[in-house]
């Protein structure tokens, strides 16, 4: 056996595992970084905040700017390559445009020293997707959708395909110092480099995917803490830089499993990594090695799409019930208040919701608790419209009937409901109406790659 | 008996995708994990009557001896963050866990 310290290695350092939520805490940041990590790399989204920062073309995270600058002013200061994946929550054109802003301001405040910025789009025109349905080709529904049909598709408000580690290798191979990525896997952008440097791609991938979320690989439980990951011919290892922190074999292991729906598999652009034979044993009292991983190329490339469709204005109103009697028959408040709306509104097309906190509001159907609410409950009413005045009206009006609901038996006379704040503007409400995949003749057919310069 | 809070180190819950939650339940050790798998009290059937859904609407249902871990993953009844969703990470759906008894 080779002794450590002949081996070739590639060490990846992360602190984040969604970028801008809140800042990277910098004492383990400084204290990976001073260790010469060969990249630095971050998530910058998913699809976990719901379809409206995607549809509205919006940011989610407030401290996007304080990490950006950390990160880019510790690793031009370095010249540790920097590169950023799903790049303003989304990877949508706006998000790598909007970051790619941000890096020139940094770079300029901070007078750094001129730099390669690569970068790539991920959005898709519905125009090609049509064309590729039009050709014969299936649009094959993820997670439990159906194919997506034409219609269906003319209905997005804008699509995004997930990139592969395919565009940050070309970025790499045309030399950029910083790679702000369009919508990516979750696992490409570490993978990419390893791949890059010839190490075997299901340590690549498998490393991505144990590193993605950063600290939350390590125990115990922090955030937002630093983890390098080290590759080499034949194992990846995994390094808290939290001073508290350490990473263990079951934890390890347990991480592999997160936010996937078997742990035993994980698809990226290009094929599927197969974690069954993984051996997990620890290395030393802080770092867990990780050997096994496989990697099975796909045969037939296909690329996963993420569509969101808008349905309408909305509003929010919170009604507040006391009175035991009201609380107990919930239900026919909720009827009269909807039966109400229907009659005033029935000519125009709405939704309503109403999410009843103190019983089932966030479980909804699937709440197992059904002995009755406590003795008082919260109710949220969600009103949609296509127009905002009219979303507004529908709300108000929708809160306002809880004042005034008829359940009979009820003994008060004076409003049913307390409803004194202002029903309150939300944001559009949207859905995920793409959730597919789109066969691909290569890995760079849907995304384009791009150079520019900033710094002084 | 005692509760699955008592047993398992971590219960969680979390979007997998944009239409299905998964969940984690993770012990401190082999021994507790095959005890609790033997009870019988985490199964597919049990976990559909727990959440009073469908058996098809469950689309993985997987022991995982390497961290000790039963998972399961359930199809949202719409997608995450649709109107009427309160949920949109999924991160709180494992509520119905934590008293769960097992014997």
């Amino acid at each position: 056996m080779n002794a450590p310290s002949t081996k070739r290695s590639m060490r990846i350092m992360i602190s984040t595992g969604h970028l801008g939520t809140a800042p990277s805490n910098p004492e383990s940041f400084y204290a990976g970084i001073a260790t010469q990590p060969d990249y630095l790399v971050a998530d910058g989204g998913s699809s976990d905040p719901g379809p409206v920062y995607l549809g509205e073309n919006k940011n989610l995270g407030l401290f996007i700017r304080d990490e950006l600058e950390l990160f880019l002013t510790a690793a031009r200061a370095r010249n540790i390559p920097l590169i950023i994946g799903s790049a303003g929550d989304t990877g949508s054109d706006f998000g790598v445009d909007d970051t790619i802003r941000h890096m020139r301001e940094i770079a300029d405040q901070h007078r750094i020293p001129r730099f390669k910025i690569g970068y790539f789009y991920s959005e898709v025109s519905k125009n090609l997707l049509i064309g590729k349905l039009d050709a014969g080709a299936r649009l094959s529904g993820l997670g439990g959708f159906s194919d997506l049909t034409r219609e269906e598709l003319e209905r997005a408000t804008r699509v995004v395909a997930v990139a592969g580690v395919d565009p940050f290798i070309r970025l790499l191979d045309m030399g950029a110092d910083v790679i702000i990525g369009g919508r990516s896997g979750d696992v490409a952008f570490t993978a990419a480099p390893c791949i890059r440097a010839g190490y075997p791609m299901a340590l690549a991938y498998h490393m991505g995917k144990m590193i993605e979320c950063a600290s939350l690989v390590a125990e115990p439980f922090m955030g937002k803490e630093t983890i390098i990951g080290t590759i080499t011919d034949d194992e990846i290892l995994i390094t808290p830089y939290h001073p508290d922190q350490r990473v263990t074999v079951a934890p390890a292991a347990a991480h592999s499993m997160y936010e996937r729906e078997d742990p035993h598999f994980e698809h990226a652009l290009g094929g599927l990594l197969d974690m069954r034979e993984c051996v997990y044993e620890q290395f030393d009292d802080r770092t867990c090695r990780i050997t096994g991983a496989k990697w099975v190329p796909d045969r037939q490339l296909r690329a996963k799409l993420e569509g969101a469709r808008k349905v309408g204005e909305r509003y929010m109103g919170v009604v507040g019930i006391r009175d035991p009697f009201i609380v107990r028959n919930v239900d026919a408040a909720i009827a009269w208040s909807r039966s109400a709306v229907a009659k005033r509104f029935g000519n125009m097309r709405y939704e309503l919701h109403f999410h009843v906190f103190g019983r089932d509001a966030i479980l909804k159907e699937r709440e197992p608790e059904r002995t009755g609410p406590g003795h008082e409950v919260a109710i949220v009413v969600e009103g949609l419209a296509d127009s905002d005045v009219d979303a507004h009206r529908l709300t108000d009006f929708a809160v306002r009937m809880f004042f005034l609901a008829r359940v009979p038996g009820s003994k008060g006379s004076s409003g049913l409901a307390a409803t004194t704040k202002e029903t309150m503007r939300s944001s559009p409400g949207y859905v995920w109406n793409v959730n597919h995949t789109v066969p691909v003749d290569n890995p760079m057919e849907l995304f384009s790659v791009h150079m520019t310069e900033a710094g002084v | 008996m005692a509760r699955l809070s008592d047993l398992a180190k971590t219960i969680r819950s979390k979007n997998a995708g944009v239409n299905q939650v998964t969940f984690d339940i993770i012990f401190p050790d082999a021994e507790t994990y095959r005890r609790t798998l033997a009870s019988g009290a985490i199964t597919r059937e049990t976990v559909a009557r727990l959440f009073r859904i469908a058996d098809d609407r469950i689309s993985h249902f997987v022991t995982f001896a390497p961290a000790n871990a039963i998972k399961f993953t359930l199809y949202r009844s719409q997608p995450s963050g649709s109107p009427g969703d309160w949920d949109i990470l999924g991160c709180q759906q494992y509520g119905p866990l934590i008293d769960l008894e097992i014997p």
